[in-house]
């Protein structure tokens, strides 16, 4: 722990004054008579106005489908008990969706922490590093050499799998003009990417989320694809692959070891 | 390059602000909204960059805590730098990071000789990983502290004396400050030594809502709102004394069309182009043509 001087003191004294909401802990370096000053109250609204800001400008979806204020008050609540570990705010928030889903007022709206989940995993492609997708060409190879071949994947690559149609829910409430939502019952994968400039984002099936579940894992171009086609047997291999290739969520393709 | 006006920049007018023509034009961001591994916001301020003087001015570094500054977000800011080259570099007089904790504003402290002497240590330490000298701007105050050994003013000059570092004049936190606190604006801005300032800053501010209390209510430097009147007032007296400084209009909140701050920013580029007129700034060994941030320490 750093060792602390009358500077070190100060700012203890001032941090407890903001967190405990009251100018007790300060008193000491106001004027005689001074209990509640009105500054100590803009410094609070100051700091909670930051934090509430950046988890709206990183969780937009949740922010559209309750609203502002009840997104102000609960992104409040989350900032006194979790507040910045960095200047930089552009990743605030890591641990919004879990605290969400423990959140009593969000009871009634279960589908909340798999919003912010997936804003959180939009905002993280958002900053990621930046990659080259292969075209379709570096792929023409022997196919015993293609299914040998390790592909590496986008930086910004991100997807999931859930147990419903929350990733459709929450594609239809990013819509500029969101339509009638219905959470379908079958589960879906969500699949966040950043080719090029902007972040595109779209459901993922079952053999493509396995696909990539194993190229992440390491796994060679032939086991990646064996694993989509146990995830489902009817799936479209060809049609699968070409489409993550359009997407852009390969960089490299390592040769693998010779057969 | 004689001092211009510039504006602080939005993502939201990041179009505007590429098609945008006007002379002497330059573009200000925080920092720390740039921390990031890639993507297209990093490609915009490249973008802009090509075609603008870039200032970076930084909100986090937290240089009036009682600790050595974070040499990871030290490291971020000279990367950043070394990529966009901007003409000035400047941070707060303020503390926001405090044991791990970074609160998302500039915090107050007693102005003592053991403030003086860690604030002076971390902004040498700044300036020695930055390789630059910066400036440090003066904060806007709420809370009536007591304990301060030192006036603000002559806390920054002695700051300035012994890092080398410049100085930003926020007029509107002048504006704020002296009115919270109640003292003159006019003369804090009087004794401030023209050699050591480097930028100048226009915001808006606001009246404190919540204040039902008797006496008068705060201000608050909101960003949210066009700069007052009495703060254009304290600027023209604050030029026509030291000579023309770069000069940025900033607004972060409630934020207007490009158009409608570029009308502000216009404003304080006519009042310069009538100081460096009227001061002749060619001549005049008081004006710094030159920021002072581009200096290189050795």
């Amino acid at each position: 722990m750093t060792p602390v001087g009358e500077l070190g003191t100060f700012q203890d004294a001032f941090a407890a004054a903001l967190a405990e909401r009251t100018a007790a802990p300060i008193t000491g370096w106001l004027p005689e008579g001074e209990t509640d000053p009105a500054g100590l109250a803009v410094y609070r609204n100051t700091i909670a106005k930051g934090c509430v800001d950046a988890l709206a400008a990183n969780f937009p979806t949740v922010a559209s489908l309750v609203g502002d204020d009840w997104f102000g008050a609960a992104a409040a609540l989350f900032a006194r008990d979790n507040p910045p570990k960095s200047a930089a705010l552009l990743a605030y928030g890591v641990g919004f969706p879990d605290w969400l889903a423990r959140f009593p007022p969000a009871d009634d709206l279960p589908y909340l922490p798999a919003m912010a989940r997936m804003d959180g995993m939009w905002a993280t492609a958002l900053f990621a590093p930046e990659g080259r997708p292969l075209a379709a060409e570096a792929f023409a190879l022997e196919p015993q050499a293609l299914a040998a071949a390790r592909p590496r994947l986008h930086p910004s690559l991100a997807f999931a799998w859930f147990d419903s149609g929350l990733p459709g829910l929450w594609l239809a409430a990013r819509e500029p003009q969101p339509g009638e939502m219905e959470l379908a019952e079958d589960p879906q994968g969500v699949l966040i990417v950043r080719p090029h400039e902007n972040v595109t984002a779209r459901l993922l099936d079952r053999a493509g989320h396995a696909f990539l579940a194993a190229a992440a894992d390491d796994a060679t171009l032939g086991e990646a694809i064996t694993a989509a086609a146990e995830a489902d047997p009817a799936a479209d291999l060809p049609a699968l692959f070409a489409a993550l290739i359009a997407d852009g969520v390969f960089v490299g393709l390592d040769p693998g070891d010779p057969a | 390059m004689s001092p211009t006006a510039g504006l602080g920049l939005k993502p939201q007018h990041y179009d505007d602000a590429l098609a945008a023509d006007a002379e002497g034009l330059w573009f200000e961001v925080h920092p720390e909204n740039y921390m990031a591994a890639g993507g297209p916001r990093l490609r915009r301020l490249e973008a802009i960059r090509e075609t603008r003087p870039l200032s970076l001015h930084g909100v986090g570094l937290s240089l009036a805590a009682d600790a050595d500054p974070d040499l990871g977000h030290l490291l971020a800011l000279k990367a950043l730098a070394d990529r966009f080259e901007p003409f000035v570099m400047s941070e707060h007089l303020a503390w926001s990071a405090w044991r791990g904790v970074h609160q998302p504003d500039l915090l107050p402290f007693p102005r003592t000789r053991a403030a003086l002497d860690r604030i002076a240590a971390n902004i040498g330490r700044t300036q020695d990983v930055l390789g630059r000298t910066i400036l440090v701007e003066n904060p806007s105050l709420y809370l009536p502290l007591t304990g301060h050994e030192l006036d603000e003013t002559d806390f920054l000059v002695e700051l300035t004396r012994r890092t080398g570092c410049g100085l930003l004049v926020d007029v509107n936190n002048v504006f704020v400050s002296a009115s919270n606190l109640g003292y003159a604006a006019e003369t804090y801005l009087d004794v401030l030594p023209a050699e050591a300032i480097g930028e100048i800053h226009l915001a808006g501010h606001g009246v404190d809502a919540n204040e039902a209390r008797s006496g008068s209510a705060l201000l608050i430097d909101t960003h949210g709102a066009p700069v007052a009147e009495p703060v254009w007032a304290l600027y023209r007296r604050l030029i026509d004394r030291v000579g023309p400084r770069p000069t940025l209009i900033e607004r972060d909140d409630d934020i207007p069309a490009f158009d409608v701050l570029m009308a502000e920013r216009d404003r304080a580029h006519g009042l310069l182009q009538r100081t460096l007129m009227g001061t002749g700034a060619c001549a005049s060994p008081q004006s710094r043509p030159e920021p002072v941030g581009d200096d290189a320490r050795g």
